[in-house]
């Protein structure tokens, strides 16, 4: 029961917060496409921004890894 | 680097000013700024001469006539590059050209012309291709008046009713052809006595049917002999054409680096006047001011007294203080690093006097990337594809520095494959090669790794950045960077006492140093100091992508090596781990190289790095 409840944790950890990454970069994704169609130069600063929110699921796996022992 | 810069300030006779101009527009090492004019003194700024205005006049209509013919003529594929013109030349040389250009440009025209004649034919080609037969079977009847029509097939019974309202009106003195055209139209042509004219015209219009509308050129033909001619132009046009494209190509191999090199020298006498503007004269003297390198003023002074002796003077000057933000920025790196440059293409350039973060960059991105593919396999293709990239675009810096980039990032991941024992995933064990680190058995030790180099990296950037904020005078900024660098660490230090990783009797001075830090952060920052340190910490956690990313590259090729092994045909195997494989090298141009741009730009040049600086640009040839 133990062993199950902390894989679930450790498995929210992750997928949730995978899902704020997704949700996040997703909107920022849209937003980038509309700025590149204005100022293509732009594209090297959107790759960026599209990357910061990667660390909320980075965070997520490191709870996990914890969790896990 | 950011190479120091130093202000300048040249003085002469006004008789030495335009040898002067010559002189600094082949070294190009001046960027040269308006001269301020003094109200009361006896500097001013005064306007061009007229001479010269007309001369720049003249030399922007020839520049216009260049810049027209070369975006008209065909690039060829190799030519010569651009010739080397003596402004003294240029006129001559224009007038010398002239015939070829006058040719060139009629060449131009007429291709153009014929082009849109040939496409107007062309649009006629269905119906000629109806018409003709029919028209052919009728022609040279006098009186006669011929008719070409384009019927809807769609719309039923139309033939048959036009048919017999011909009938009716012309007692049956008429010849009706149709032939199919496509599976909308049919094209008709009636033949008639010319009395029968306006009332036949009447009915057409009254059907609503279209009448062939023929261009403007041959509407006042006979529509045989419009469609004939139409048929001609079309067998003879592109023999015309062709013939005027490679008339074109031969100029443009002939004489491109010729007309190029002109425009280049056109260019350049427009800059030599141009830059007058900036000047300030007085009755006997022309001032001019800039900004040189400061390794370079030596050299100028050099050349300067080499041509005019004590005539002209150099002298440096101390920049006023609202003048330092306005220095312009000089990067010059040594050539093993330049390619890294490329980075700072999508940010703004840097201040002048803080830090260019391109040798930091040199050395930990593509260690990043190493650390994340680690693949001796993956490796080889990157270098490959990186040396590929740079010999095929060596013409173009950017694309070629990229080339550059990658070959070292595939070299830095074949280091690391050697290290983890990977080539395409973990072959090299299945043969007996024992790695000195096996990334997949010691994730957690990796893991800690990754974010030891988090905790340097991030260190390095903050250090970088208050030293920096200390050598411009800024102690108080330079005091928050450091005191959210020691808090960083101290919140880092008791995660690492409470999970025992160090001994734990450190925890209680550890949380007195934090306490201390923070109330020192909100006394020099206020709450934003304190809530920065939250994503400093976040920050370095975020390190450990360079474990993630690579942990999932790694996963993948092993699942390639494994479905190759489960199959029952040693070819479909190999189809198999070979799709797999290529796949995850894909994924490895983009992914390690994104993640490890991001840790170079957010975690460690955000600490430092401070864009709104104005590239250097010197006056020089083109």
């Amino acid at each position: 029961m133990e062993k199950g409840l902390i894989a679930i944790a450790a498995a929210l950890a992750v997928g949730l917060s995978a899902l704020g990454t997704g949700l996040a970069q997703s909107k920022i994704g849209s937003a980038a496409c509309g700025a590149l169609t204005e100022r293509p130069e732009l594209s090297g600063t959107m790759i960026i921004l599209l990357a910061i929110p990667e660390t909320m699921v980075l965070l997520g796996f490191v709870i996990a890894y914890l969790i896990l022992g | 680097m950011i190479k120091e810069m130093t202000k300048v300030q040249i003085v002469g006779p006004k008789t030495h000013r335009d040898r002067c101009i010559e002189i600094l527009h082949e070294l190009s090492i001046m960027q040269i700024e308006t001269v301020l004019e003094e109200k009361e003194g006896f500097l001013k700024k005064v306007p061009v001469e007229k001479e010269k205005l007309e001369e720049k006049k003249r030399l922007e209509k020839i520049r216009e006539a260049l810049t027209e013919l070369l975006s008209v003529l065909p690039t060829p594929s190799s030519v010569a590059p651009p010739l080397r013109l003596k402004k003294q030349h240029i006129y001559e040389e224009f007038e010398r050209l002239a015939p070829l250009m006058e040719r060139a440009k009629a060449l131009y025209r007429e291709q153009e012309e014929l082009k849109e004649e040939l496409e107007m034919v062309s649009r006629y080609e269905h119906l000629l291709r109806g018409f003709v037969p029919l028209v052919t079977a009728l022609g040279g009847l006098k009186n006669i008046e011929i008719t070409g029509l384009v019927v809807d097939r769609t719309v039923p019974d139309v033939l048959k009713l036009l048919e017999e309202e011909l009938k009716r009106l012309t007692k049956g003195a008429y010849e009706f052809h149709s032939k199919v055209i496509d599976e909308d139209t049919i094209a008709v042509v009636i033949t008639y006595q010319k009395k029968y004219s306006p009332q036949i015209r009447h009915i057409i219009l009254g059907e609503g049917i279209d009448e062939i509308r023929l261009p403007q050129d041959y509407r006042e033909m006979p529509l045989f002999e419009a469609l004939k001619e139409m048929l001609k132009k079309k067998m003879v046009l592109p023999e015309r054409i062709e013939y005027i494209k490679r008339e074109l190509e031969t100029i443009s191999q002939t004489h491109r680096h010729l007309l190029e090199g002109l425009k280049r020298a056109v260019e350049d006498a427009i800059d030599e006047i141009e830059v007058l503007y900036y000047f300030a004269e007085s009755r006997f003297l022309f001032i001019i001011e800039g900004w040189v390198p400061a390794d370079r003023v030596d050299h100028l002074e050099r050349e300067l007294k080499g041509e005019f002796k004590e005539d002209v003077l150099v002298q440096v000057l101390e920049p006023a203080a609202e003048e330092l933000d306005r220095v312009p920025v000089y990067i010059e790196n040594p050539p093993y690093i330049r390619p890294f440059e490329i980075f700072l293409r999508a940010l703004p350039p840097p201040k002048y006097g803080s830090v260019d973060p391109t040798p930091y960059v040199a050395l930990f991105f593509p260690t990043f990337f190493g650390l994340i593919v680690g693949d001796v396999g993956y490796g080889l293709v990157v270098l490959g594809a990186g040396q590929f990239i740079k010999r095929r675009w060596k013409e173009r810096e950017f694309i070629k520095n990229a080339g550059v980039v990658l070959s070292l990032c595939g070299v830095s991941a074949i280091v690391f494959g050697i290290l983890f024992g990977e080539f395409f995933g973990t072959l090299p064990e299945k043969l007996g090669f024992h790695p000195l680190f096996e990334r997949m058995e010691g994730l957690k030790l990796f893991m800690l790794f990754t974010l030891g180099i988090g905790i340097v990296h991030t260190t390095l950037g903050f250090t970088i950045g208050g030293l920096n904020l200390i050598k411009r005078g800024r102690t108080k900024k330079a005091l928050e960077k450091f005191t959210s660098l020691i808090l960083t660490l101290v919140i880092i230090l008791m995660v690492a006492a409470a999970y025992n990783y160090i001994p734990e009797g450190l925890l209680t001075p550890l949380v007195v140093v934090f306490i201390a830090g923070v109330a020192l952060l909100l006394w020099l920052e206020g709450v934003v100091g304190p809530l920065e340190l939250v994503r400093s910490v976040g920050g370095i956690l975020s390190y450990v992508r360079i474990m993630a990313v690579g942990t999932s590259s790694v996963v993948m090729a092993v699942v390639a090596d494994r479905m190759a092994g489960m199959s029952a045909s040693i070819l479909t195997g190999i189809l198999v781990a070979s799709l797999i494989h290529l796949l995850n090298i894909f994924m490895t141009f983009i992914s390690p190289v994104i993640q490890s741009m991001r840790l170079q730009y957010v975690e460690f040049m955000g600490r430092f790095y401070e864009g709104g600086g104005r590239l250097y640009r010197p006056f020089s040839r083109r």
